[in-house]
């Protein structure tokens, strides 16, 4: 028995027949039963058609552009962090996790979309809560994305500290972006050509990432010789990298250098068919699905596919990426060494490329540049859009200056940045993941009020919006009582805890009072998110109740118990 | 012979399996990037219709001369413009 669980191979069949069920039996079960999808009703991308926003797309292409969406890079780490309190919590948060939540956020929220004549959820927001509920989700998620970008730009930094040469190949990669942006929209070359040309650089430039770090071990291209302020340094260089990316036109900048990212990333999968994958349930797939997906689905029987499937795909893919973790020895987590992804994947792939010996050092470059890539262009759209909720929220009025481009721009890296280099790992990554899982619990929960709305069967969506907003709320209040609890036991005399919760150099006595400071701040950080996710939860619920009560009054003596959404 | 007695099912499928494998690629590299292209030409198409018409509308950016030679090649952007500009935009539309 002991044999069996502990053979990956047996639970990746496990967990392909569990997400098969999920797709084709609970799935399909839910379409109709709930949802009642009809492929004969009028989409929105065919209502609103304009060629630009509105139009259908075929399901295979949607379903592309979803899991690229979806899958972005949080999640390599997720499982990882998962794995600290044991790996079986971990595959059977992958498998529970997205079979009762994970994909039925995904599709419910683009089925509600697609209901609500493609609304994304700020106006569906304001339906259902009025305009101070829109509001305070404003205010969520500029928190939210602060919060991301602490994450983002802390995991860029350790990685190019941690693997020399990432660097180099970054920047190599970054130039042959902006070079493929200027030939495809300047010199007009053919599409084609050009990804052969940036294909090409971004081998050269993992090449010379390999070459420098080999010839300059310990000088600047390779690593930063700071010692303690090496990875805020590092943190400062991507900074200005992604300030650059969220104020330069996107074709000039953003756009080519996603695109050619894309390449590399992709070629990892094949590699490994290792993903990235955040693996059960995250808040930011409400977004994606409710922002272009749903305008451009061409009948609603395809948001099962798009919607759920691209999300149980991805589940396979944090599952694959929990085995690149699981190959290592446990020792490898004692030290709380999570860019063990890439060792994971080097173990997984050198014996297929000639052993570790010949291939170790581009491999390192390879995995390590993958996930830095990742996450920096994630990051400069995460940016963009911090720009843009700003401009929305001090449009006008006393502090319209943090609207402006470059201050908003300034405040959405500045904040983070100052978090990424100051705190520890896990104080904002469990911050992270509170809020991320908490905004999944806001989209189900409106997701469940259109259903009692329309009299459809609740109970299916509300069980899991219930759970994940009091688990996340709960951990959110742990974490602040976790910082609280430093910054009193050093009042008492005690400095042990506010020194664990920063990173190297101002772990130290000399910068205690900083120290102090950075806990203090997580504990407001942590509060505010606390405070301003329970309100809305609040505000979510008795929308619930009212919908639910309005729904009741008005039902009709009909033999069925209702009548079809109309 | 026996290959071409029934040719039209596997070859219908064969090429449905190809155009959706074609489909999925095209999703994942450039769906997005083609959409975004899009949006910055709806921008400036806005900016062309608005310069154009911003006479009538109150706002008078170019002399009516010059907007009434342009007028032909508005007219037929008019009712599309009209559907996108009035449409409701929420800062949760622009996440992609």
């Amino acid at each position: 028995m002991a044999d069996f669980l502990g053979t990956p191979f047996l639970w990746v069949v496990a967990t392909i027949v569990l997400y098969g069920i999920a797709y084709w039996g609970y799935g399909k079960w839910i379409d109709r039963r709930v949802w009642r999808s009809d492929a004969k009703r009028t989409t929105p991308a065919h209502m609103y058609m304009d060629g630009v926003e509105y139009f259908p797309v075929s399901r295979y292409v949607l379903w592309g552009y979803q899991f690229k969406s979806v899958a972005a890079l949080g999640p390599i780490l997720g499982p990882f962090i998962g794995i600290k309190f044991g790996w079986l919590p971990a595959l059977i948060w992958i498998i529970g996790g997205n079979f009762f939540i994970g994909w039925l956020q995904d599709y419910g929220a683009m089925m509600l979309s697609v209901r609500k004549e493609g609304r994304s959820f700020g106006p569906i927001t304001y339906e259902f809560t009025g305009a101070k509920g829109r509001t305070n989700l404003l205010a969520f998620v500029l928190f939210y994305l602060i919060i991301i970008s602490a994450a983002f730009i802390a995991l860029i930094a350790v990685f190019w500290s941690k693997y020399p040469g990432t660097f180099i190949a970054t920047v190599g990669i970054i130039f042959a972006g902006v070079l493929c942006g200027q030939l495809l929209y300047r010199v007009k070359m053919n599409v084609f050509a050009v990804t052969g040309i940036g294909l090409a650089l971004v081998v050269l430039s993992i090449w010379i990432g390999v070459y420098t770090s080999a010839q300059w071990p310990s000088s600047f291209p390779t690593v930063l010789p700071l010692g303690d302020w090496t990875v805020p340094a590092w943190a400062l260089l991507a900074v200005l990298i992604l300030y650059a990316a969220a104020v330069l036109p996107t074709p000039l900048f953003v756009q080519p250098t996603n695109y050619l990212a894309f390449y590399p990333a992709y070629a990892a999968i094949i590699l490994l068919f290792v993903a990235i994958a955040c693996g059960a349930i995250s808040g930011w797939h409400s977004l994606v699905s409710s922002s272009s997906s749903s305008k451009q689905l061409d009948i609603e029987t395809d948001a099962l596919p798009v919607g759920g499937g691209a999300m149980l795909s991805e589940g396979l893919l944090a599952l694959v990426s929990l085995i690149a973790y699981m190959v290592l020895a446990p020792s490898f987590f004692a030290q709380g060494n999570y860019p063990s992804w890439v060792e994971g994947a080097i173990v997984l792939t050198s014996p297929f490329l000639g052993g570790r010996a010949a291939a170790g050092a581009t491999l390192t470059v390879f995995f390590g540049l993958v996930l830095v890539i990742y996450a920096l262009t994630v990051q400069a759209l995460v940016t963009r859009f911090f720009r843009l909720v700003s401009a929305e929220t001090w449009s006008e009025g006393r502090f319209r200056v943090f609207g402006n481009k470059h201050v908003a721009t300034v405040v959405g890296l500045g904040i983070p940045w100052a978090f990424a280099v100051s705190g520890s790992w896990w104080a904002l990554w469990l911050y992270f993941g509170g809020s991320n899982q908490l905004l999944a619990g806001l989209a189900i929960m409106l997701i469940t009020i259109h259903l009692a709305k329309v009299r459809a069967p609740t109970r299916y969506s509300l069980i899991p919006a219930v759970f994940m907003i009091i688990t996340t709320l709960a951990a959110l209040a742990w974490q602040v009582y976790f910082f609280t609890k430093a910054v009193v036991d050093y009042l008492n005399g005690s400095s042990t805890g506010i020194f664990g919760n920063v990173r190297a150099p101002i772990n130290k006595a000399p910068y205690a009072l900083v120290a102090l400071g950075i806990n203090a701040v997580f504990v407001v950080i942590g509060a505010v998110l606390f405070l301003v996710g329970l309100s809305m939860a609040i505000r979510l619920f008795r929308s619930y109740l009212s919908s639910k009560a309005e729904a009741r009054v008005k039902a009709p003596a009909a033999a069925d118990g209702g009548t079809r959404e109309r | 012979m026996t290959e071409s007695k029934d040719p039209a099912k596997p070859k219908g499928r064969s090429k449905k399996v190809k155009e959706g494998v074609k489909g999925v690629l095209y999703g994942m590299a450039a769906h997005g990037h083609v959409t975004a292209a899009l949006r910055t030409r709806m921008y400036l198409e806005h900016l062309f219709m608005f310069i154009t018409l911003g006479d009538m509308l109150g706002v008078p950016v170019i002399p009516p001369y010059y907007s009434l030679r342009i007028l032909p090649y508005a007219v037929p952007n008019i009712k599309s413009w009209k559907q996108r500009v009035f449409r409701e935009r929420d800062f949760t539309d622009q996440v992609f």
